[in-house]
């Protein structure tokens, strides 16, 4: 996808993060949705609905962290509808909803490099961009 | 001395060979719902179905699997 086109994808803050989850979604061809968040719970760049997306990874991870005494650092749930991965990384937060069996290695290490480039005030695209 | 491969690389590579198996295991064993945490220093936790906690992730996942819709067509 080129620079600057990011359908579907709607960035409240920037438009590293809009490129980062464009990003993301071009890597990973299962990948319905997401949204990238900021430390605060901001919603930085979602694929549609931003206010839904952030009161609802607010809720996941606050589930997630209530179910043990640490601090989750990923989450993947799989349902028969779909799988939700959320990750944390570098000060940031990435929530993603694929369709079923998606390879959840790969996609958590893309999530994660995504996040470490844009906390490196990249814009997500890490050594792709170079 | 022979330049060293790029880590970025290796690791993709061990991820496919890593998924590959965990795909074919998982669709081998179960196609159950889970719920799994993972937590810094690799430790991670399954969530059951039927507790509280799992049944919270469930649905937290499940509003989320509702606002992202279906896969947008190529």
């Amino acid at each position: 996808m080129p620079d600057g086109e990011t359908s579907g994808v709607e960035s409240t803050a920037g438009d590293s993060a809009a490129g980062a989850l464009a990003y993301l979604t071009e890597m990973s061809p299962d990948l319905r949705g997401g949204a990238i968040l900021g430390a605060d719970g901001t919603v930085l760049a979602a694929s549609g609905r931003p206010e839904r997306w952030r009161e609802d990874a607010k809720v996941l991870f606050d589930v997630a962290d209530s179910a043990g005494e640490d601090p989750v650092e990923q989450v993947h749930i799989a349902t028969e509808q779909g799988e939700v991965f959320a990750l944390r990384h570098a000060g940031l937060a990435a929530v993603a909803v694929t369709e079923r069996f998606a390879l959840s290695s790969l996609l958590f290490f893309d999530m994660r490099a995504v996040l470490r480039d844009l906390a490196e005030g990249g814009d997500g695209r890490g050594l792709d961009a170079a | 001395m022979p330049p060293k491969p790029h880590r970025v690389l290796l690791d993709r590579v061990s991820g496919y060979a890593d998924e590959a198996a965990a795909y074919m295991r998982r669709r081998r064993v179960s196609r159950r719902p889970f719920a799994r945490l993972y937590y810094a220093g690799g430790r991670s936790s399954d969530q059951a179905t039927d507790s509280l906690a799992g049944g919270e992730l469930f649905a937290a996942a499940g509003r989320l699997i509702e606002v992202a819709g279906k896969r947008p067509k190529p």
